[in-house]
């Protein structure tokens, strides 16, 4: 038994400690409340990760097993669920941050008011969000210097009003990322270096990135990129304040009379069934399994799932698309270098525009074609095996790249997640169900994109071009949104725009669950910034009623 | 326990249609990779699933972990066994031999066959698509039916870190000309940069900072 009693009551509990779980803890803890983070997964030291594609990528090193963690995807309520590994993310301490590249870009003013931008789009459910970007924007400078992002302030055209700049300067520039400058500027468009979560120079006691090859999807063994396992974990542990409990699994969360949460029931390494009470409850497990654990609390008064009486958790699911036109160049472009993401951007086509027939837009950017090895990847078009095959990849491994899109998929009433009926997790319980039909939007949006990228790619003197389309939204860049929309009509929304539940006065969720839109851009610099904001709140409040 | 899996006629199967998959031609191909010794290891057990990150050996896999991965190494064991037996049925019943005594192009065309069973779709070629690629980061193994996973283990024996038993004297990286790390411990320990790639100049600008330029 890790614990021969019920453990102490503690101030605050965090479900999660991924991007931000950990952001939580590290606010809450340096203002002095006591925080217990209960993990799902290991808590990894870096000298635990390597430069291995096989282990990272092929078998489970980082990404879930699933085997272990499995999920399954029907596109409509009429169909029969099957297994896929739907939107994985790595559960472990740090979560996503672990293995990312860290393109950290800002949502722009108009992402957090889509809905009184574009207008109604029937077969979605766009709304505005609660909160405007003037109120996240301090945030957004609080994790860009805490991460010491590398980036250049003003150079996305598109971006909204900054209080401050980046504090490390961008990172040096691919070839990639040069080709990529090369084709926006020949068409008139702006691009900027990608804002990076890593240190282009030694920033806050720790070393410039040493930029490797094995860094997209890959852990970082020297600790030079930045993530929330290597910077806010360490904060909050610093404190005093924080207790972090890895490869503990909340089952459910269970009430007192009055309808406040009571406790976290979770289950620790050794299998034993813990009892964890606190003042407040705030779920960090991202959207997907943020929206599974409020839908296993079930209790007499919220028989559908906790906070769930409007039954709109786990709906209004947004996953983005991650789809590239592909080109090669006959100069060597070695878009392995870096990993791949040390990139540039554009914005240009990220904002809505009535003229072009759908709504909204999104980030453009360029990467690398391997992992960096042509392991998990082919060149579009190419043969699977045989001399060609080979020849192919001889001939373009050095000099292919692409220009890949997020897509800004919307968000519907029916896209939802649920729990499967039929299929459980390794520890015995319903794993998640997503539902999801993409929108004529998405496609539309995604063809779009794709098409434009094709644009930079034959306008920087790509001697072939390929284009990928999105045939439907696979979940496959692993972020997650909207399964507990925050707003201000309890009818409309699950949180508050505090992130507090309108039906749970002690709960919040501060991951990309409260997102009312995805938007078009990487999400996880908004993710953090929020829960930083939310953290803020809750230390004004004391815990109070927001 | 023994670091091998297959018979010693499974074995030669194995490695002549790995052959087919990653020919030698001017430069080597998946037999001086040693493709077949990655996928032989692999398939021995659950000792060479996870190098240890600093290159020194192979992580002991334990508790539940340990469990999903015998069933997927059994799982892909069948997959082989029966994968292997078929081809050779294939073979015997358009050549009158096994798989392994035809020539190229009659083990070319056998493969095709394998492939057009398995998809539904026409007889291709070694010239033809195999489709686009999904974009997917992650992948399922087991998923995968035998023609597809002996590709795919291939292209791992092949561009995989030697370590793994396969891309011997890092052929792979060579043939694409991927420079890669000199080990996994020169990426642990953070020698291992790849700057001299960027732009022009590039890396001149931040060298006082990078040990390994």
């Amino acid at each position: 038994m890790a614990y021969s009693t019920k453990p102490d009551r503690t101030d605050v509990v965090i479900i999660g400690a991924g991007a931000s779980g950990a952001a939580a803890a590290k606010v809450l803890c340096e203002a002095g409340m006591k925080v217990v983070a209960l993990e799902k997964g290991p808590w990894r030291r870096k000298e635990s990760f390597g430069g291995d594609e096989l282990a990272n990528i092929n078998r489970y090193n980082l990404w879930p097993d699933p085997m272990l963690n499995p999920r399954t995807w029907r596109e409509t309520a009429a169909d029969k669920a099957r297994l896929e590994m739907f939107c994985p993310v790595p559960q472990m301490v740090g979560g996503g941050t672990v293995h990312w590249q860290g393109w950290l870009p800002r949502f722009t003013p108009n992402d957090f008011r889509l809905r009184t931008v574009a207008g109604e789009l029937a077969g979605t459910s766009l709304a505005d969000w609660p909160v405007s970007y003037d109120e996240i924007e301090p945030y957004y400078l609080k994790v860009e210097w805490a991460f010491g992002v590398s980036g250049e302030a003003g150079a996305n055209r598109f971006e909204g009003p900054r209080s401050g700049g980046y504090p490390c300067p961008p990172m040096p520039m691919s070839r990639y990322a040069q080709k990529f400058h090369q084709g926006c500027s020949a068409l008139g468009w702006n691009s900027f270096p990608t804002p990076q979560a890593a240190l282009s120079r030694p920033f806050g006691g720790r070393k410039a990135t040493v930029v490797s090859a094995f860094a997209q999807q890959h852990g970082d063994p020297t600790g030079t990129r930045s993530s929330a396992l290597n910077v806010f974990i360490p904060h909050a542990v610093a404190t005093g304040n924080f207790e972090l409990r890895p490869d503990c699994l909340v089952r459910e969360l269970v009430l007192d009379s009055q309808g406040r949460i009571r406790a976290a029931i979770y289950q620790d390494a050794d299998g034993n069934l813990v009892e964890q009470e606190a003042g407040l409850f705030i779920l960090a497990c991202g959207a997907v399994e943020t929206a599974r654990l409020m839908l296993l609390s079930k209790s007499g008064r919220f028989p559908n799932g906790l906070a769930n009486g409007s039954d709109l958790v786990g709906r209004n699911v947004t996953f983005h698309e991650y789809s590239a036109a592909v080109g090669t160049y006959e100069d060597p472009i070695y878009a392995w270098a870096g990993g791949g993401y040390v990139s540039a951007s554009t914005f240009q086509h990220y904002e809505h525009d009535d003229s072009r027939g759908f709504v909204s837009g999104g980030h453009v950017a360029v990467a690398g074609v391997g992992i960096p090895l042509p392991i998990n990847w082919h060149l579009p078009g190419a043969p699977g095996w045989g001399a060609e095959a080979k020849k192919v990849d001889r001939d373009n491994f050095n000099h292919s790249l692409a220009v890949a899109m997020v897509l800004h998929d919307m968000p519907r009433h029916d896209n939802r997640v649920d729990l499967d009926d039929e299929v459980v997790d390794a520890w015995g319980l319903p794993v998640a169900r997503v539902t999801l039909a993409a929108h004529e939007n998405d496609l539309a949006q995604g063809r779009y994109l794709i098409d434009r990228g094709a644009d930079i790619l034959e306008a920087s003197g790509a001697r072939s071009v390929n284009k990928v389309y999105a045939q439907r939204v696979t979940g496959n860049c692993s972020h997650q949104h909207g399964t507990a929309r925050m707003g201000d009509d309890p009818g409309l929304s699950v949180l508050n725009r505090w992130c507090r539940a309108h039906e749970v006065e002690n709960l919040y969720a501060v991951d990309g669950s409260p997102f009312p839109t995805g938007t078009g851009a990487n999400p996880t610099l908004t993710i953090m910034a929020n829960a930083w904001r939310v953290a803020d709140r809750i230390i004004a409040t004391r815990g109070a009623a927001a | 326990m023994p670091d091998t899996f297959f018979t010693p006629h499974q074995r030669a199967t194995v490695e002549a249609a790995m052959a087919r998959i990653i020919p030698t031609d001017d430069t080597p191909g998946a037999t001086e990779a040693g493709c077949v010794d990655f996928v032989d290891r692999y398939l021995s057990g659950i000792g060479y699933i996870y190098a240890k990150p600093d290159g020194s050996g192979f992580e002991t896999l334990t508790g539940p972990s340990a469990d999903a991965w015998r069933q997927r190494i059994e799982i892909m064991r069948r997959r082989y066994t029966e994968g292997l037996a078929d081809l050779d049925q294939r073979a015997r019943a358009a050549f009158g031999e096994d798989f392994v005594a035809l020539s190229p192009e009659r083990q070319d065309a056998t493969l095709s066959e394998v492939e057009k069973a398995g998809s539904g779709a026409k007889a291709s070629t070694p010239g033809e698509s195999l489709g686009e690629p999904a974009l997917q980061q992650t992948s399922t193994e087991v998923d995968l039916d035998f023609l597809p996973l002996l590709i795919a283990h291939t292209r791992q024996g092949f561009y995989c870190d030697p370590i793994y038993g396969g891309n011997r004297d890092r052929i792979g990286w060579t043939v694409i000309g991927f420079p890669g790390p000199a080990s996994l411990k020169d990426v642990h320990t953070g020698r291992y940069t790849t700057l001299q790639y960027f732009a022009e100049g590039e890396a001149d600008k931040v060298r006082e900072f990078h040990d390994g330029l």
